[in-house]
């Protein structure tokens, strides 16, 4: 139904530039999820496309007109907040009626509509209490199911599931991925969480002090980060950087650090070529690491101590100091639980040299 | 239902159980804390029951007495003093006035502070100069402002406009009786004062609001009317019932003001500076002690409304 279009948008407060040239195409039907750390300006880029800020300069589209001077309610949007903006004075209904009355619909519609949503979101039974007799995650509902009676063009989430607890959570994110399923609408979602980003998201957008960082598919993100900041952004635990030089011997490329020497994969040697004698960073997710056995080439594997194991139940996480005591990596290994290991033991890693990543040390793009 | 009654009948002989085996020391111990509790709560306690209930059992004795300044031991005389005050149609006249410089002052410093409130709370350039201007009249001492304005209002030396001021008195007093003006004068001042403490009081309760509940009305709806009456005012109900609470307290038991004001001539009754002027200039405290008691009941009914409205019971949990 609808399509939503940023142009160059940038947002400048007093002395904060909260938003840089943003350009972001989300299709029609598509849910696309805004991810950064606080402050990175995923939320004021959502308050823009919902018309609570002004834009400073560039052109945001909805549908095919631009709403730049559009006031909110006339954006054909509908949002919903982390704290959930339930009215504490209005049952349930008239939360859900609220957004209707304000625009006049005739009764029997509003109350079509309501009842409708409600049962969609299973909070038929709740309609007459206030909001304060509900749990978070009722409240939640009723947030969504606000949104949902107006039959908007694009939905708005911001951080709409972090009020709740880590359980309520899980069960919320799932019942949003269904309920975009079966309204096909195009949402656009905010969150600093990237397990919610990866999980909710057809695409997601990370973002971080104002800039986009990268535009992708979850998988592409993870798999191809634009650059070390989205390395280390996307996945938990996050992935193992370390400081290495470039060296070039026997007609192979290497990187090296105090505590292990790596051949760069052929693949990858004409990327690296021009940094020989420099140093770059090098990059391993903890699940792109695993314990050496003898069939694993010499040039792929290196020493490490045990120094914590956490045994999570379904995997085992190991974290292990990577050279000499006096300049320690300190890395996060993730392994079968089947591993047996001991704190203090020394082990013998090895790396997936398909999935190894290397970045500029001064622009931290991806090599 | 009788399951759990019996699960807490039962666990409540248990732990009734356990406290007796660990007597006495125990006791001893809790019967400690009961006391450093009462001697906590003595010094408030003395205060309320010194400063706040005494005084009033007192005057509500008095009230039944025939005590006066003029002598005599006082006799009981039931409530003779009540029946004379109903009688006076000077007690009406004083009710009624009363009531109209409540409901007049308490309107116009709700629109006012609510208005000023609205106003402050949207970030602007040099708001902090505008805080400033507002709460000032509340902040100044008001015995300094009272002078002010009755200076103001009645001009006391031949000034430029000490003209205008007389004609304009004598037009409000020749349009709506005797009194009028000093009643305007009274209760310009008390708006005055009262809107600026109204709108800092609503102002501070706006902050308190998540900025979310607003920002939702904006989604929904470009009339700020709508918003207004649908969004702010239900938000502020329990604010506003607080503001009017306060505000009673101005219109009835401020007497300092209006005697000030109307430079202690009676030249409109309220009920308390009637009082006042019973009681110390007359000497009959008995009576005074009645007219002051007069509005007791009242009060005490639309204070118990308003603190429902301020302080609403809980309402069941889910």
């Amino acid at each position: 139904m609808a399509q939503v279009l940023m142009k160059d948008l940038n947002k400048k407060y007093d002395e904060v530039h909260a938003v840089k040239d943003l350009n972001l195409h989300v299709r029609d039907k598509e849910f696309v999820v805004l991810v950064g750390p606080s402050g990175c300006g995923k939320s004021t880029t959502l308050r823009m496309i919902a018309g609570l800020e002004e834009i400073t300069s560039g052109e945001i589209v909805i549908g095919d007109r631009v709403v730049n001077d559009l006031p909110p309610k006339d954006r054909d949007i509908a949002m919903v907040f982390q704290n959930y903006a339930l009215y504490p004075h209005m049952t349930v209904y008239d939360n859900m009626a609220f957004g209707l009355r304000m625009r006049k619909y005739p009764k029997a519609e509003i109350d079509r509509r309501v009842r409708e949503a409600a049962e969609i979101l299973g909070i038929q039974d709740l309609l007459h209490r206030k909001p304060r007799q509900l749990s978070g995650g009722q409240r939640q509902r009723v947030a969504v199911g606000r949104a949902i009676v107006r039959h908007p063009q694009v939905f708005l989430f911001d951080e709409p599931l972090s009020n709740l607890d880590a359980k309520l959570r899980v069960q919320m994110r799932v019942e949003l991925k269904r309920l975009h399923e079966r309204l096909e609408t195009t949402a656009i979602y905010v969150t600093h969480d990237q397990v919610e980003a990866m999980t909710l998201g057809d695409r997601v957008v990370v973002m971080r002090d104002g800039w986009v960082q990268q535009v992708g598919e979850p998988l592409e993100l993870y798999a191809r980060p634009a650059n070390r900041f989205v390395a280390g952004f996307i996945g938990s635990p996050a992935m193992n950087f370390a400081d290495v030089t470039v060296l070039e011997q026997g007609g192979a490329l290497w990187i090296e650090h105090p505590g292990f020497r790596l051949r760069v994969p052929p693949d990858r040697a004409a990327r690296l070529q021009p940094y020989r004698g420099q140093r770059v960073t090098f990059g391993i997710r903890p699940e792109d690491l695993r314990v050496a056995t003898g069939a694993d080439p010499q040039e792929y594997t290196f020493e490490a101590v045990v120094e914590v194991v956490e045994p999570l139940g379904p995997e085992m996480l190991l974290d292990v100091r990577v050279g000499p005591a006096t300049l320690p990596l300190t890395m996060v290994v993730r392994v079968d639980p089947s591993v047996r290991v001991r704190v203090h033991e020394a082990v013998r890693l090895a790396v997936d040299p398909e999935r190894m990543h290397f970045f500029d040390l001064r622009t931290e793009a991806a090599l | 239902m009788t399951v759990p009654a019996a699960c807490a009948t039962d666990t409540g002989s248990r732990s009734g159980a356990v406290l007796r085996a660990a007597a006495p020391g125990a006791r001893r111990a809790r019967r400690r804390e009961v006391l450093a509790a009462y001697g906590l709560l003595a010094p408030a306690s003395l205060l309320v029951l010194g400063l706040l209930a005494y005084p009033v059992l007192w005057e509500g004795w008095i009230s039944t007495t025939s005590l006066s300044a003029q002598g005599g031991a006082p006799t009981f005389v039931g409530l003779a003093n009540y029946r004379r005050m109903a009688a006076d149609p000077f007690f009406w006249r004083a009710t009624l006035t009363t009531i109209v410089y409540f409901a007049a002052t308490t309107g116009a410093k709700l629109v006012l502070g609510l208005a000023m409130a609205l106003l402050l709370a949207r970030p602007a350039r040099g708001r902090a100069l505008v805080f400033l201007a507002v709460f000032l009249p509340w902040a100044y001492p008001g015995g300094v402002t009272v002078v002010a304005w009755y200076w103001m209002l009645n001009p006391p030396l031949i000034t430029s406009y000490s003209l205008a001021v007389g004609q304009l008195k004598h037009a409000v007093d020749a349009v709506l009786g005797p009194g009028a003006y000093a009643f305007a004068s009274v209760a310009l001042f008390n708006v005055w004062r009262g809107a600026s403490f109204t709108a800092i009081f609503l102002l501070a309760a706006l902050n308190a609001i998540p900025t979310e509940l607003f920002e939702y009305a904006q989604l929904e709806t470009r009339s700020p009317w709508l918003r207004l009456r649908h969004v702010t005012l239900p938000l502020l109900k329990p604010f506003l019932a607080l503001a009017v609470f306060l505000s009673f307290t101005s219109a009835f038991a401020d007497l300092a003001n209006v005697w000030m004001l109307t430079g202690g001539r009676i030249v409109f009754p309220v009920l308390g500076t009637y009082a006042y002027w019973l009681g110390v200039r007359r000497g009959e405290l008995a009576q005074a002690a009645a007219w002051s008691l007069a509005l007791v009941p009242v009060l005490l009914a639309a204070l118990l409304v308003l603190f429902r409205w301020f302080d609403p019971p809980e309402e069941r949990q889910a």
